[in-house]
């Protein structure tokens, strides 16, 4: 594909923020990014802005009258928690066939406001007869299945969750900023057998935005101060896997599908070898280790290898989730894949202080929404 | 005059012990244990329960109950909807009596004698509300009983009198959610064996039988001790009352004793009480199979704790979702019936029925089939986030659900129900079979559907 440079990134702290709007976390991150590009709001010309929930907020009216932007094209972007990196993705190939020169691809979620443990429900999107089931219940159908086809444990989850707060704890921008043992993992009161608390990410609230253009334009701008978008991949599944015989629970098909089309977008025929990190979707603890094998980094099955033998830990061979992931950050649903964007961009601009990758030159982001159903995946590198 | 070809009874799997009740209300024990519905299940889906045991078609279907769901709405309709029984067959309720079940074998044998319908269903159900810390707590047990009416069959109804007697009782206004007396002694004392006796001997009469020629007598009664006193009188040994494993079963309980007779040959009669009594002479020539035994067995305690959480008189059960009533009547055959579809492209045998294939895609190309009883439980979770019924999580009753492979195909995601806070035995692999239950309480409407439980 025709790369796109990412120039400015702005991501707000993630957490509780009872005292803010989704106005304020908007404000932040969109400035910060437009700060970081060195460009002026005027100049931009179209912008993409992801949110999930109603209680946040619907259509272009979110971005708009938060910035009071006005008169330009604004496109709202759901897609369940894939609506961040499928909104970077609809804004990039905007700024690839040519359309606009100059756009903005922000995330905004205010998940506190929804009144809800757990992600807040949403009426009427399953039939009307089914049992409900919470998104950590939706993963843990999958974990209880890998436990039972792999051998896989509840400790192999909690060393994911450990690996992930050991990088959160430093970053300054993560909700939790607190190492965790496995012995405190395992010992949380259950969300949805067999994922405890720690085996969940939060509800956060937190908002992203990047700045997106062509390298030539980004060039003139910040010299070569950027990253670029070499690939976006996105595949839409089932919302119904409980209702499809092949589905294994034992891999998402919708990642496998839209890593395929990432590599292949970007060139890449080894992830392994070919990339230096990744930033997947840690949902939960069982979904990382689906990821590792989805995103083709090992074989089915050898996932909880790759976390037992540290290949995935910040000085592994190939880390995955450096910033902490959602693990750390928390997931408001429409930020998420933005602030991944920006983290990769960050790595391998060689700016993630305190939590660098060495010889970050390329790296994956990965989002998984919905019951597995629709998932992004965006590959990042040095231009 | 019909017959009674085949018979099935249903009780919830859960027993609460009288002694429990004493222990936590100050209400001196009745000794033994009654039978407990789960927080799902009403007389509706414990009479679907109790007649889905049956093999075959029905032309006709009698709901007998004093607690049905609904006021305005007929019970026995969901019953043939359930049982997938075609469009054409007749359904009344029978209700608002003890006396509704009796009377209801009377309706379904004179529809048989008179060649109105071939095959009559008549199902019983009770599962009356009583207040905690009350008498008729420990008096009352929850149960559903069934048989079938045909010309032929291995019980032949000899003939049938009734006697009406309006007395004070037991009742429940419209408005009551619990049920109520003035005082129990003047049932006990002028109504049952009075009214029983006269019913019987026009009976008699009319058969040219004698009491020496009956063999066995079962009769519904307020209490134990009543039928215990009938039964003296007359010079009659007591048969099986059931009052020590699941208590007074409200219109349900001279079925079951029905039931539990029909299990031996020989002349019975058998009684009805309310308002009055129906007797019924039958002559048991063949002796039937059921399920009594069997579901006897398949039980589990219950404190009363977790006994007042399933009345929801604990807790609190609260869902801001609004299910459209509107799908779930243009669902009803997935939802209901329980059908799937049948790719004519791929073959793939999937829930519910849709336009496109869930596997292959191909569009309006399948053939709607009825999914099994059984299967196997692919993989589950026990979710603290929600609520049994789908409602929000309170932490401590968490929402069991499975992805479960039918037997002859189609892949569904069930709740599993008939569990509180103990899961053991849910795990993949693991045999379930299919329940018919209350799904939730929406809308000020109920919801009824399919869930899972472990193999009883």
């Amino acid at each position: 594909m025709q790369e796109v440079a990412v120039i400015g990134c702005g991501v707000t702290k993630f957490g509780h923020h009872w005292e803010k709007d989704h106005e304020d976390l908007l404000v932040e991150a969109t400035y910060e990014a437009i700060n970081d590009a060195n460009v002026e709001l005027k100049d931009v010309e179209a912008v993409w802005c992801g949110t999930f929930y109603p209680s946040t907020g619907i259509s272009g009216n979110v971005f708009s009258d938060t910035i009071k932007f006005f008169g330009k094209p604004i496109t709202r972007v759901e897609n369940y928690c894939a609506t961040g990196m499928d909104n970077i993705r609809n804004a990039a190939f905007a700024v690839a066939s040519g359309a606009y020169d100059l756009v903005i691809a922000a995330g905004v979620e205010k998940l506190m406001d929804a009144g809800s443990r757990g992600l807040p429900p949403i009426e009427g999107i399953f039939s009307v007869a089914m049992p409900v089931v919470s998104a950590p219940g939706m993963f843990a159908m999958a974990a209880n299945r890998a436990f039972k086809e792999w051998g896989w444990t509840r400790e192999d989850l909690a060393l994911v969750a450990v690996k992930n707060h050991y990088n959160g704890a430093r970053h300054p921008k993560a909700h939790f900023r607190k190492e965790v043992t496995v012995e405190k993992v395992l010992k949380a009161p259950m969300v949805a057998y067999p994922l405890g608390v720690f085996d969940c990410s939060a509800v956060s609230d937190g908002a992203a935005a990047v700045v997106l253009t062509r390298p030539e334009i980004a060039r003139e701008i910040v010299g070569d101060d950027y990253a670029v978008i070499k690939g976006v991949g996105m595949a839409v599944e089932t919302m119904h896997p409980w209702h499809r015989p092949s589905e294994s629970f034992l891999s998402f098909p919708a990642t496998v599908k839209a890593a395929k089309m990432a590599y292949k977008m970007a060139g890449i025929e080894d992830p392994r070898k070919e990339l230096d990190f990744g930033i997947v979707h840690d949902c939960f603890t069982i979904t990382e280790l689906i990821n590792y094998q989805d995103m083709q980094l090992c074989k089915p099955g050898e996932g909880a290898e790759m976390i037992r033998n540290g290949v995935t830990a910040i000085d592994g061979d190939f880390p995955i989730n450096p910033d902490g992931g959602l693990k750390s950050f928390g997931h408001p649903i429409g930020a998420s894949g933005v602030r991944m964007v920006a983290e990769l961009t960050k790595q391998v601009l060689g700016k993630a202080e305190g939590l660098q990758v060495k010889d970050a030159e390329a790296g994956f982001a990965h989002n998984l929404g919905g019951p597995y159903s629709v998932a992004t995946v965006a590959i990042v590198s040095r231009p | 005059m019909a017959s009674i070809g085949d018979c099935s009874i249903y009780l919830p799997v859960w027993k609460l012990s009288r002694d429990e009740i004493s222990k936590e209300t100050g209400m001196p024990s009745l000794g033994g244990e009654r039978a407990v519905a789960h927080w799902d299940e009403d007389s509706l889906t414990m009479a679907v329960e109790a007649a889905r045991n049956f093999e075959g078609d029905f032309d006709a279907v009698i709901f007998a109950s004093t607690s049905p769901p609904f006021r305005i709405k007929q019970c026995a309709s969901f019953v043939a909807s359930a049982l997938d029984l075609g469009s054409n067959v007749f359904t009344m309720d029978i209700t608002d009596s003890m006396r509704a079940a009796t009377d209801a074998l009377i309706t379904a044998n004179e529809f048989v004698d008179a060649g109105k319908f071939s095959r009559v269903l008549v199902v019983a159900a009770d599962c009356i509300p009583t207040k905690p810390g009350t008498l008729y707590e420990q008096l009352y047990g929850d149960a559903a009983a069934a048989v079938v009416v045909e010309k032929e069959g291995g019980a032949k109804i000899l003939g049938y009198n009734t006697s009406t007697r309006p007395l004070p009782g037991s009742w429940m206004l419209a408005k009551d959610d619990t049920v109520r007396d003035y005082d129990m002694r003047v049932d006990a004392r002028f109504g049952y064996a009075t009214s029983v006796q006269q019913a019987a001997m026009p009976l008699f009469a009319k058969l040219g039988l004698s009491p020496a020629d009956i063999d066995r007598i079962v009769a519904s009664a307020p209490d134990p001790r009543s039928y215990e006193g009938l039964l003296k009188a007359v010079g009659a040994r007591p048969e099986e009352f059931y009052f020590s494993s699941i208590g007074i079963a409200g219109t349900a309980h001279p079925l079951i004793l029905l039931v539990s007779q029909l299990e031996k040959t020989g002349r019975i009669l058998l009684g009805g009480y309310g308002e009055g009594a129906d007797v019924i002479a039958i002559e048991i020539e063949e002796a039937m199979e059921s399920n009594i035994g069997r579901m006897l067995e398949s039980r589990k305690e219950i404190s009363y704790g977790d006994y007042l959480y399933n009345r929801g008189f604990v807790g609190i059960r609260d869902a801001p979702d609004r299910p459209s009533l509107t799908k779930f009547w243009r669902d009803e055959k997935s939802i209901i019936r329980f059908y799937g579809m049948k790719c004519r492209n791929c073959g793939t045998v999937s829930y519910p029925i849709s336009r496109c294939c869930i596997e292959c895609g191909a569009k309006d190309n399948y053939e709607e089939i009825k999914l099994g009883e059984k299967g196997r439980i692919y993989t589950f979770t026990i979710d603290y986030l929600v609520m049994p019924g789908n409602y929000t999580g309170d932490g401590v009753h968490p929402h069991c659900v499975a992805v479960v492979d039918m037997d002859g195909g189609g892949r569904v995601l069930f709740e599993i129900t008939d569990t509180l806070r103990n899961f053991d035995g849910i795990e993949c692999d693991a045999d379930v079979e299919r329940t018919f239950r209350l799904l939730f309480e929406k809308n000020n409407f109920r919801y009824y559907g399919w869930k899972a439980r472990l193999p009883r």
